[in-house]
Protein backbone atom coordinates (compact mmCIF):
# COMPACT_ATOMS: atom_id res chain seq x y z
CA UNK A 1 0.00 0.00 0.00
CA UNK A 2 1.27 3.12 -1.07
CA UNK A 3 -0.16 6.37 0.34
CA UNK A 4 1.18 10.28 -1.55
CA UNK A 5 4.42 7.84 -2.27
CA UNK A 6 4.74 6.65 1.44
CA UNK A 7 5.04 3.24 1.74
CA UNK A 8 2.69 1.85 4.27
CA UNK A 9 3.43 -1.58 5.45
CA UNK A 10 0.94 -4.63 6.00
CA UNK A 11 1.64 -4.94 9.82
CA UNK A 12 -0.68 -4.08 12.93
CA UNK A 13 -0.15 -1.37 16.00
CA UNK A 14 -1.07 -3.85 18.92
CA UNK A 15 -2.54 -2.20 21.50
CA UNK A 16 -4.01 -3.05 25.53
CA UNK A 17 -6.77 -2.98 27.78
CA UNK A 18 -7.04 0.33 29.82
CA UNK A 19 -9.39 2.02 32.30
CA UNK A 20 -9.46 5.69 31.51
CA UNK A 21 -11.33 8.72 33.05
CA UNK A 22 -11.91 12.19 31.70
CA UNK A 23 -11.18 15.65 34.39
CA UNK A 24 -12.55 18.87 32.89
CA UNK A 25 -9.88 21.72 34.35
CA UNK A 26 -11.74 25.09 34.80
CA UNK A 27 -10.24 28.54 35.48
CA UNK A 28 -9.96 31.95 35.91
CA UNK A 29 -9.00 31.72 32.71
CA UNK A 30 -7.04 29.33 29.77
CA UNK A 31 -3.43 30.31 30.92
CA UNK A 32 -4.41 28.89 34.60
CA UNK A 33 -6.31 26.01 33.29
CA UNK A 34 -3.16 24.93 31.00
CA UNK A 35 -1.29 25.36 34.14
CA UNK A 36 -3.24 23.53 36.14
CA UNK A 37 -3.83 20.82 32.87
CA UNK A 38 -0.22 20.34 32.11
CA UNK A 39 1.10 19.82 35.83
CA UNK A 40 -1.97 16.90 36.22
CA UNK A 41 -0.38 15.77 33.14
CA UNK A 42 3.02 15.54 33.65
CA UNK A 43 5.14 12.77 33.99
CA UNK A 44 2.26 10.60 32.77
CA UNK A 45 3.87 9.46 29.23
CA UNK A 46 3.79 6.20 29.88
CA UNK A 47 2.18 3.51 32.34
CA UNK A 48 5.82 1.81 32.44
CA UNK A 49 7.26 4.29 34.78
CA UNK A 50 4.50 6.79 35.57
CA UNK A 51 1.56 4.69 36.40
CA UNK A 52 -0.72 6.72 34.27
CA UNK A 53 -0.94 7.85 30.89
CA UNK A 54 -2.74 11.09 30.44
CA UNK A 55 -2.81 14.57 28.53
CA UNK A 56 -4.74 17.34 27.29
CA UNK A 57 -8.05 16.15 25.00
CA UNK A 58 -8.79 19.72 24.14
CA UNK A 59 -9.75 22.97 25.01
CA UNK A 60 -13.44 24.09 26.43
CA UNK A 61 -15.21 26.98 26.17
CA UNK A 62 -17.04 28.87 28.99
CA UNK A 63 -20.13 27.41 27.63
CA UNK A 64 -18.74 23.62 27.47
CA UNK A 65 -18.10 24.17 31.40
CA UNK A 66 -20.15 23.41 34.37
CA UNK A 67 -18.67 26.86 36.55
CA UNK A 68 -19.25 28.84 33.23
CA UNK A 69 -15.44 29.60 32.92
CA UNK A 70 -12.83 28.26 30.34
CA UNK A 71 -10.86 24.99 31.11
CA UNK A 72 -9.79 21.81 29.03
CA UNK A 73 -10.72 18.26 29.47
CA UNK A 74 -7.56 15.85 30.30
CA UNK A 75 -7.58 11.73 29.44
CA UNK A 76 -6.06 9.75 32.14
CA UNK A 77 -5.29 6.04 31.48
CA UNK A 78 -3.90 3.27 33.58
CA UNK A 79 -3.18 -0.46 33.43
CA UNK A 80 -5.76 -1.29 36.39
CA UNK A 81 -8.86 0.47 38.30
CA UNK A 82 -6.96 0.80 41.78
CA UNK A 83 -3.69 2.76 39.93
CA UNK A 84 -5.91 4.87 38.07
CA UNK A 85 -7.62 5.51 41.67
CA UNK A 86 -4.43 6.16 42.73
CA UNK A 87 -3.06 8.28 40.72
CA UNK A 88 -5.72 10.62 39.84
CA UNK A 89 -6.91 11.71 43.69
CA UNK A 90 -2.73 12.24 43.80
CA UNK A 91 -2.54 14.12 40.85
CA UNK A 92 -5.68 16.04 41.71
CA UNK A 93 -4.80 17.07 45.47
CA UNK A 94 -1.18 17.96 44.37
CA UNK A 95 -1.82 19.56 40.78
CA UNK A 96 -5.18 21.29 40.97
CA UNK A 97 -5.57 21.59 44.28
CA UNK A 98 -2.69 23.64 44.61
CA UNK A 99 -3.48 25.67 41.18
CA UNK A 100 -4.84 29.28 42.08
CA UNK A 101 -7.97 29.51 40.50
CA UNK A 102 -8.45 25.66 39.28
CA UNK A 103 -11.70 23.67 39.46
CA UNK A 104 -11.77 20.39 38.66
CA UNK A 105 -15.52 18.64 37.53
CA UNK A 106 -16.19 14.97 35.91
CA UNK A 107 -15.93 15.03 32.27
CA UNK A 108 -17.24 11.27 31.38
CA UNK A 109 -20.19 9.05 32.75
CA UNK A 110 -20.59 5.79 33.98
CA UNK A 111 -21.59 3.38 36.26
CA UNK A 112 -18.13 2.73 37.53
CA UNK A 113 -17.37 6.25 39.74
CA UNK A 114 -13.43 7.50 41.31
CA UNK A 115 -12.83 9.62 43.78
CA UNK A 116 -12.39 13.39 42.36
CA UNK A 117 -12.73 15.54 45.24
CA UNK A 118 -14.38 13.46 47.62
CA UNK A 119 -10.87 12.21 49.88
CA UNK A 120 -9.56 16.18 49.22
CA UNK A 121 -12.35 17.62 50.89
CA UNK A 122 -10.60 16.39 54.49
CA UNK A 123 -7.75 19.26 53.28
CA UNK A 124 -10.95 21.84 54.62
CA UNK A 125 -10.19 20.74 58.36
CA UNK A 126 -13.81 20.53 58.73
CA UNK A 127 -14.54 23.76 57.03
CA UNK A 128 -14.96 22.07 53.69
CA UNK A 129 -18.77 22.48 52.10
CA UNK A 130 -20.92 20.08 50.41
CA UNK A 131 -23.45 20.73 47.61
CA UNK A 132 -25.69 18.57 45.78
CA UNK A 133 -27.08 20.32 42.59
CA UNK A 134 -28.51 18.96 40.06
CA UNK A 135 -26.78 19.61 36.80
CA UNK A 136 -28.47 20.43 33.19
CA UNK A 137 -30.10 17.36 33.11
CA UNK A 138 -31.84 17.43 36.41
CA UNK A 139 -29.13 14.92 37.65
CA UNK A 140 -28.01 15.71 41.20
CA UNK A 141 -24.16 15.74 41.33
CA UNK A 142 -22.17 16.35 44.76
CA UNK A 143 -19.70 19.05 44.50
CA UNK A 144 -17.02 20.07 47.90
CA UNK A 145 -15.98 23.73 48.31
CA UNK A 146 -12.93 23.63 50.37
CA UNK A 147 -11.50 26.54 51.78
CA UNK A 148 -8.21 27.60 50.24
CA UNK A 149 -5.83 31.13 50.34
CA UNK A 150 -6.91 32.20 47.33
CA UNK A 151 -10.91 31.96 47.86
CA UNK A 152 -12.18 28.54 47.34
CA UNK A 153 -11.14 25.10 45.80
CA UNK A 154 -14.18 24.01 43.80
CA UNK A 155 -14.24 20.22 42.49
CA UNK A 156 -17.12 17.79 41.96
CA UNK A 157 -16.70 14.71 44.13
CA UNK A 158 -16.64 11.98 41.72
CA UNK A 159 -16.03 11.10 37.90
CA UNK A 160 -16.56 8.47 35.74
CA UNK A 161 -14.33 5.19 34.88
CA UNK A 162 -14.47 3.12 31.46
CA UNK A 163 -13.27 1.10 29.89
CA UNK A 164 -10.65 1.84 27.38
CA UNK A 165 -7.69 1.13 25.04
CA UNK A 166 -3.84 1.85 25.46
CA UNK A 167 -1.32 1.47 23.27
CA UNK A 168 -2.38 2.57 19.31
CA UNK A 169 0.34 3.86 17.55
CA UNK A 170 2.70 3.97 14.07
CA UNK A 171 5.69 4.86 13.01
CA UNK A 172 7.14 7.09 10.49
CA UNK A 173 10.38 6.36 9.04
CA UNK A 174 12.06 8.90 6.83
CA UNK A 175 15.61 10.36 5.17
CA UNK A 176 16.40 12.57 8.57
CA UNK A 177 15.80 13.65 12.20
CA UNK A 178 14.35 16.79 11.06
CA UNK A 179 11.77 15.68 8.60
CA UNK A 180 10.46 12.90 10.35
CA UNK A 181 9.94 15.57 13.47
CA UNK A 182 8.07 17.53 10.87
CA UNK A 183 6.00 14.71 9.56
CA UNK A 184 5.25 13.88 13.29
CA UNK A 185 4.65 17.28 13.89
CA UNK A 186 2.16 18.17 11.31
CA UNK A 187 0.27 14.49 12.54
CA UNK A 188 0.11 16.02 15.97
CA UNK A 189 -1.20 18.86 15.19
CA UNK A 190 -4.45 16.77 12.87
CA UNK A 191 -4.87 14.55 15.45
CA UNK A 192 -5.56 17.19 18.51
CA UNK A 193 -8.54 18.18 16.40
CA UNK A 194 -10.16 14.93 17.34
CA UNK A 195 -11.69 13.75 20.79
CA UNK A 196 -11.76 10.82 23.12
CA UNK A 197 -7.77 10.24 22.14
CA UNK A 198 -4.47 11.45 23.73
CA UNK A 199 -0.60 10.82 22.24
CA UNK A 200 0.39 10.96 25.93
CA UNK A 201 4.29 11.84 25.14
CA UNK A 202 6.14 14.82 24.97
CA UNK A 203 4.80 16.73 22.08
CA UNK A 204 2.85 13.63 21.03
CA UNK A 205 6.03 11.94 20.02
CA UNK A 206 8.32 9.23 21.24
CA UNK A 207 11.77 8.09 19.52
CA UNK A 208 12.11 5.82 21.55
CA UNK A 209 10.00 2.89 21.40
CA UNK A 210 10.83 -0.52 23.01
CA UNK A 211 10.74 -4.34 22.18
CA UNK A 212 9.51 -6.43 24.91
CA UNK A 213 12.70 -8.14 26.86
CA UNK A 214 16.22 -7.13 27.37
CA UNK A 215 19.90 -8.71 27.52
CA UNK A 216 19.42 -7.88 31.04
CA UNK A 217 17.27 -9.50 33.79
CA UNK A 218 16.00 -6.74 35.38
CA UNK A 219 14.95 -5.29 32.10
CA UNK A 220 11.69 -5.89 30.70
CA UNK A 221 11.67 -3.46 27.72
CA UNK A 222 14.64 -2.26 25.91
CA UNK A 223 15.13 -0.45 22.84
CA UNK A 224 13.09 -1.38 19.79
CA UNK A 225 16.93 -2.10 18.23
CA UNK A 226 15.04 -3.17 14.52
CA UNK A 227 14.01 0.22 14.48
CA UNK A 228 17.41 2.21 15.37
CA UNK A 229 19.30 3.44 12.48
CA UNK A 230 22.15 3.64 13.70
CA UNK A 231 22.34 -0.18 14.35
CA UNK A 232 21.21 -1.17 10.73
CA UNK A 233 24.21 -3.39 10.48
CA UNK A 234 24.49 -5.36 13.04
CA UNK A 235 20.97 -6.33 14.09
CA UNK A 236 18.03 -7.80 12.54
CA UNK A 237 16.96 -4.39 11.17
CA UNK A 238 13.59 -3.28 9.38
CA UNK A 239 15.24 -0.40 7.80
CA UNK A 240 16.69 0.24 4.92
CA UNK A 241 19.93 2.08 3.63
CA UNK A 242 17.52 5.41 3.17
CA UNK A 243 16.22 5.68 6.34
CA UNK A 244 17.92 7.62 9.16
CA UNK A 245 15.52 8.47 11.89
CA UNK A 246 12.07 6.85 13.18
CA UNK A 247 9.88 7.80 15.30
CA UNK A 248 6.49 6.75 16.83
CA UNK A 249 3.48 8.61 17.93
CA UNK A 250 1.58 6.25 20.69
CA UNK A 251 -2.14 7.08 20.85
CA UNK A 252 -4.83 6.06 24.05
CA UNK A 253 -8.02 6.39 23.45
CA UNK A 254 -11.77 5.69 24.58
CA UNK A 255 -12.42 3.22 22.16
CA UNK A 256 -11.15 1.04 19.18
CA UNK A 257 -12.61 3.09 16.94
CA UNK A 258 -11.41 6.64 18.27
CA UNK A 259 -7.81 5.15 17.91
CA UNK A 260 -8.17 3.87 14.54
CA UNK A 261 -9.55 7.12 13.05
CA UNK A 262 -6.86 9.08 15.19
CA UNK A 263 -4.35 7.00 13.44
CA UNK A 264 -5.74 7.24 9.91
CA UNK A 265 -5.78 11.04 9.93
CA UNK A 266 -2.25 11.19 11.46
CA UNK A 267 -0.34 8.79 9.22
CA UNK A 268 -2.69 10.94 6.21
CA UNK A 269 -0.73 13.86 7.67
CA UNK A 270 2.88 12.51 7.96
CA UNK A 271 2.23 11.09 4.24
CA UNK A 272 0.90 14.44 2.77
CA UNK A 273 4.12 16.00 3.03
CA UNK A 274 5.47 12.61 0.77
CA UNK A 275 9.17 11.12 -0.19
CA UNK A 276 9.77 14.84 -1.38
CA UNK A 277 9.97 15.72 2.51
CA UNK A 278 11.94 12.81 3.23
CA UNK A 279 8.90 10.42 4.45
CA UNK A 280 9.54 7.33 3.14
CA UNK A 281 7.25 4.90 5.40
CA UNK A 282 4.94 4.21 7.76
CA UNK A 283 4.62 1.48 10.17
CA UNK A 284 3.31 0.06 13.62
CA UNK A 285 4.77 -1.61 16.78
CA UNK A 286 3.53 -5.21 17.58
CA UNK A 287 4.50 -7.47 19.72
CA UNK A 288 4.01 -10.27 17.43
CA UNK A 289 0.52 -10.16 18.54
CA UNK A 290 1.76 -11.26 22.49
CA UNK A 291 0.64 -8.27 24.52
CA UNK A 292 -2.61 -7.14 24.14
CA UNK A 293 -5.97 -7.94 22.02
CA UNK A 294 -6.13 -4.89 19.80
CA UNK A 295 -4.54 -5.03 16.97
CA UNK A 296 -5.03 -2.09 14.56
CA UNK A 297 -3.92 -3.23 11.34
CA UNK A 298 -2.90 -0.24 9.02
CA UNK A 299 -4.30 -1.36 5.73
CA UNK A 300 -7.99 -1.76 6.56
CA UNK A 301 -7.51 1.53 9.01
CA UNK A 302 -5.88 3.67 5.66
CA UNK A 303 -9.26 1.87 3.32
CA UNK A 304 -11.74 3.99 6.29
CA UNK A 305 -12.60 0.51 7.99
CA UNK A 306 -12.53 2.01 11.35
CA UNK A 307 -14.44 -0.56 13.21
CA UNK A 308 -13.55 -3.52 15.51
CA UNK A 309 -14.51 -5.99 12.52
CA UNK A 310 -10.86 -3.96 11.56
CA UNK A 311 -8.92 -5.88 13.74
CA UNK A 312 -10.83 -9.36 12.67
CA UNK A 313 -10.04 -8.91 8.85
CA UNK B 1 -49.15 13.93 32.13
CA UNK B 2 -49.98 17.45 33.67
CA UNK B 3 -48.17 19.09 37.06
CA UNK B 4 -50.70 18.33 40.11
CA UNK B 5 -51.99 21.33 40.68
CA UNK B 6 -53.98 22.24 43.87
CA UNK B 7 -56.15 25.51 44.02
CA UNK B 8 -57.09 26.58 47.40
CA UNK B 9 -60.79 27.53 47.52
CA UNK B 10 -61.82 31.05 48.12
CA UNK B 11 -64.34 30.20 51.07
CA UNK B 12 -61.19 28.07 53.34
CA UNK B 13 -60.40 29.88 55.99
CA UNK B 14 -58.62 28.22 58.48
CA UNK B 15 -55.14 27.58 58.34
CA UNK B 16 -54.55 24.07 56.59
CA UNK B 17 -51.75 21.82 57.19
CA UNK B 18 -50.34 20.36 54.04
CA UNK B 19 -47.79 17.88 55.58
CA UNK B 20 -49.28 15.18 53.48
CA UNK B 21 -49.22 16.71 49.81
CA UNK B 22 -45.75 16.05 48.68
CA UNK B 23 -44.31 14.19 45.69
CA UNK B 24 -43.32 11.45 47.57
CA UNK B 25 -46.65 10.94 49.58
CA UNK B 26 -48.82 11.11 46.28
CA UNK B 27 -46.87 9.52 43.61
CA UNK B 28 -48.68 6.26 43.09
CA UNK B 29 -52.27 7.54 43.95
CA UNK B 30 -55.30 8.04 42.37
CA UNK B 31 -57.03 11.19 42.01
CA UNK B 32 -60.11 9.99 44.64
CA UNK B 33 -57.21 9.11 46.78
CA UNK B 34 -55.76 12.11 46.62
CA UNK B 35 -59.01 14.19 47.19
CA UNK B 36 -59.99 12.16 50.27
CA UNK B 37 -56.91 12.35 52.04
CA UNK B 38 -57.89 14.32 55.28
CA UNK B 39 -55.98 17.42 56.04
CA UNK B 40 -57.29 18.63 59.58
CA UNK B 41 -60.43 17.39 61.33
CA UNK B 42 -63.15 16.66 59.61
CA UNK B 43 -61.48 18.24 56.35
CA UNK B 44 -59.84 16.19 53.45
CA UNK B 45 -58.40 17.94 50.47
CA UNK B 46 -61.39 17.79 48.32
CA UNK B 47 -62.70 20.13 50.53
CA UNK B 48 -60.11 22.26 50.72
CA UNK B 49 -59.13 22.69 47.15
CA UNK B 50 -59.83 22.13 43.58
CA UNK B 51 -57.58 19.34 42.29
CA UNK B 52 -56.79 18.82 38.29
CA UNK B 53 -53.61 17.30 36.61
CA UNK B 54 -52.24 13.52 37.07
CA UNK B 55 -48.59 13.96 37.44
CA UNK B 56 -47.48 13.78 41.32
CA UNK B 57 -43.21 14.17 40.40
CA UNK B 58 -44.50 18.38 39.87
CA UNK B 59 -47.02 19.60 42.32
CA UNK B 60 -48.30 23.46 41.71
CA UNK B 61 -50.47 24.97 44.72
CA UNK B 62 -52.69 27.75 43.33
CA UNK B 63 -54.39 30.84 44.91
CA UNK B 64 -52.58 30.10 47.83
CA UNK B 65 -52.00 32.34 51.05
CA UNK B 66 -50.77 32.42 53.85
CA UNK B 67 -53.13 29.76 55.65
CA UNK B 68 -51.25 27.03 54.21
CA UNK B 69 -48.66 25.69 56.16
CA UNK B 70 -45.82 22.41 55.85
CA UNK B 71 -45.93 23.00 52.33
CA UNK B 72 -42.73 20.65 51.36
CA UNK B 73 -42.73 19.53 54.50
CA UNK B 74 -40.16 16.15 54.60
CA UNK B 75 -39.79 16.43 50.79
CA UNK B 76 -37.52 14.35 49.12
CA UNK B 77 -37.79 14.33 45.54
CA UNK B 78 -39.45 16.49 42.75
CA UNK B 79 -40.93 20.03 42.62
CA UNK B 80 -43.63 22.21 44.26
CA UNK B 81 -43.88 25.39 43.03
CA UNK B 82 -46.62 27.85 44.92
CA UNK B 83 -48.45 30.47 42.86
CA UNK B 84 -48.49 33.18 45.60
CA UNK B 85 -48.17 33.21 49.57
CA UNK B 86 -47.19 30.35 52.08
CA UNK B 87 -47.36 29.86 55.71
CA UNK B 88 -44.89 28.70 58.29
CA UNK B 89 -42.86 25.55 58.41
CA UNK B 90 -42.62 25.58 54.69
CA UNK B 91 -39.88 23.78 53.25
CA UNK B 92 -39.71 22.22 56.98
CA UNK B 93 -37.65 18.74 57.15
CA UNK B 94 -36.92 19.12 53.77
CA UNK B 95 -34.48 16.07 52.16
CA UNK B 96 -34.93 16.87 48.52
CA UNK B 97 -36.28 18.30 45.49
CA UNK B 98 -37.54 21.59 44.62
CA UNK B 99 -39.27 24.02 46.32
CA UNK B 100 -40.59 27.33 45.13
CA UNK B 101 -42.38 29.86 46.31
CA UNK B 102 -43.33 32.84 44.50
CA UNK B 103 -44.90 34.80 46.59
CA UNK B 104 -44.20 35.34 50.35
CA UNK B 105 -43.56 32.72 53.63
CA UNK B 106 -44.17 32.61 56.90
CA UNK B 107 -42.19 31.87 59.70
CA UNK B 108 -39.58 29.28 60.05
CA UNK B 109 -39.02 28.26 56.19
CA UNK B 110 -36.97 25.56 55.95
CA UNK B 111 -36.90 24.69 59.44
CA UNK B 112 -34.04 21.57 60.03
CA UNK B 113 -34.15 20.94 56.46
CA UNK B 114 -31.39 18.59 55.31
CA UNK B 115 -31.36 18.52 51.64
CA UNK B 116 -32.66 19.91 48.44
CA UNK B 117 -33.40 23.92 47.31
CA UNK B 118 -35.45 26.00 48.66
CA UNK B 119 -36.45 29.30 46.86
CA UNK B 120 -38.65 32.27 47.94
CA UNK B 121 -39.08 35.36 45.57
CA UNK B 122 -40.86 37.04 48.23
CA UNK B 123 -40.15 37.74 51.88
CA UNK B 124 -39.55 35.15 54.38
CA UNK B 125 -40.81 35.59 58.13
CA UNK B 126 -39.10 35.45 61.47
CA UNK B 127 -36.64 32.29 62.07
CA UNK B 128 -36.18 31.76 58.67
CA UNK B 129 -33.71 29.22 58.20
CA UNK B 130 -34.22 27.88 61.77
CA UNK B 131 -32.00 24.90 62.50
CA UNK B 132 -31.25 24.11 59.14
CA UNK B 133 -29.19 21.04 58.95
CA UNK B 134 -27.84 21.38 54.73
CA UNK B 135 -29.07 22.44 51.58
CA UNK B 136 -29.75 25.43 50.18
CA UNK B 137 -32.04 28.26 50.90
CA UNK B 138 -32.71 31.33 48.53
CA UNK B 139 -34.88 34.27 49.55
CA UNK B 140 -34.97 37.26 46.93
CA UNK B 141 -37.56 39.45 49.19
CA UNK B 142 -36.75 40.68 52.66
CA UNK B 143 -36.12 38.63 55.60
CA UNK B 144 -37.63 38.92 59.21
CA UNK B 145 -36.07 38.50 62.47
CA UNK B 146 -33.68 35.32 63.96
CA UNK B 147 -32.65 34.25 60.44
CA UNK B 148 -30.79 31.28 60.73
CA UNK B 149 -31.06 30.60 64.28
CA UNK B 150 -30.08 27.79 65.41
CA UNK B 151 -28.34 26.88 61.67
CA UNK B 152 -26.03 24.01 61.56
CA UNK B 153 -24.82 23.71 58.02
CA UNK B 154 -25.77 24.80 54.59
CA UNK B 155 -26.34 27.75 52.75
CA UNK B 156 -28.93 31.21 52.95
CA UNK B 157 -28.73 33.06 49.57
CA UNK B 158 -29.85 36.40 49.92
CA UNK B 159 -30.30 39.48 48.14
CA UNK B 160 -31.45 41.77 50.53
CA UNK B 161 -28.94 42.28 53.90
CA UNK B 162 -30.49 40.68 56.70
CA UNK B 163 -30.46 42.16 60.38
CA UNK B 164 -27.17 41.73 62.59
CA UNK B 165 -27.23 38.55 64.76
CA UNK B 166 -24.38 38.22 67.51
CA UNK B 167 -24.20 34.58 66.57
CA UNK B 168 -23.33 35.08 63.07
CA UNK B 169 -19.69 36.49 61.54
CA UNK B 170 -19.11 38.72 58.81
CA UNK B 171 -16.35 36.55 56.74
CA UNK B 172 -16.06 39.38 54.37
CA UNK B 173 -16.77 40.31 50.47
CA UNK B 174 -15.80 37.12 47.98
CA UNK B 175 -16.42 36.33 44.12
CA UNK B 176 -17.36 32.52 44.63
CA UNK B 177 -17.35 30.69 41.45
CA UNK B 178 -19.34 27.92 43.22
CA UNK B 179 -22.29 30.86 42.21
CA UNK B 180 -22.35 29.75 38.44
CA UNK B 181 -22.84 26.26 39.74
CA UNK B 182 -25.74 27.00 42.07
CA UNK B 183 -27.27 29.88 39.52
CA UNK B 184 -27.05 26.59 36.24
CA UNK B 185 -28.99 24.30 38.62
CA UNK B 186 -31.85 26.87 38.91
CA UNK B 187 -32.14 27.74 35.04
CA UNK B 188 -34.75 24.78 34.13
CA UNK B 189 -36.49 26.61 37.09
CA UNK B 190 -39.91 28.50 36.46
CA UNK B 191 -38.45 31.46 39.21
CA UNK B 192 -37.11 34.88 39.26
CA UNK B 193 -34.22 33.00 40.48
CA UNK B 194 -32.75 32.44 36.97
CA UNK B 195 -32.21 35.81 36.60
CA UNK B 196 -29.52 35.62 39.27
CA UNK B 197 -25.61 36.23 37.42
CA UNK B 198 -23.85 37.94 40.11
CA UNK B 199 -21.02 36.15 42.13
CA UNK B 200 -20.31 39.39 44.45
CA UNK B 201 -21.07 38.36 47.86
CA UNK B 202 -20.89 39.07 51.52
CA UNK B 203 -20.68 35.58 53.46
CA UNK B 204 -21.23 35.35 56.76
CA UNK B 205 -21.36 32.36 59.21
CA UNK B 206 -23.22 31.29 62.11
CA UNK B 207 -24.81 30.00 64.22
CA UNK B 208 -21.92 30.08 66.02
CA UNK B 209 -23.83 29.77 69.76
CA UNK B 210 -24.36 25.86 67.72
CA UNK B 211 -22.01 24.08 65.07
CA UNK B 212 -21.38 27.61 63.17
CA UNK B 213 -20.80 25.82 59.71
CA UNK B 214 -23.86 27.54 58.08
CA UNK B 215 -23.18 30.40 55.58
CA UNK B 216 -25.29 32.99 54.22
CA UNK B 217 -24.24 34.30 51.08
CA UNK B 218 -25.93 38.22 50.98
CA UNK B 219 -25.72 39.41 46.96
CA UNK B 220 -23.62 42.35 46.27
CA UNK B 221 -25.08 45.13 44.07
Amino acid sequence: MNINGVQIDDTFAEAFNMRGTRVLITAQNLKWAYHAANAMTGFATSVIGCGVEAGIERELSAVETPDGRPGVSILMFAMGSKVLMQQLETRMGQCILTCPTAAAFAGIESEDQISLGKNLRYFGDGNQIAKLLPNAKGENQRYWRIPVMDGEFLTQESTGMVRAIGGGNFLVLGQSQPQVLAACEAAIDAMKKLHNVIMPFPGGVVRSGSKVGSKYPKMFASTNDAFCPTLKGIVKSELSDDIESVMEIVIDGLTFEDIAQSMKVGIEAACALGPENGIKRISAGNYGGKLGPHLFKLHPIMHGNLSTEAEQA
Amino acid sequence: MSALTFILKDAVKRIIDCKKLTPDTLQGKSLSDILAINLEKNLTVADVFDVQGDDATTLIFNNTTAQLQYIGYRMKTGNITINGDAGDFIGAQMQGGVLICKGNAGERAGDTMRRGILLIEGDAGDYCASNMRAGTLGVLGKTGAHIGYGMKRGTLLLSQTPAEQATWLDCGLHTLPFLNLLYQSFQTLDSKFTQLSNRRVRRWMGDVSGMGKAEMLVLQA
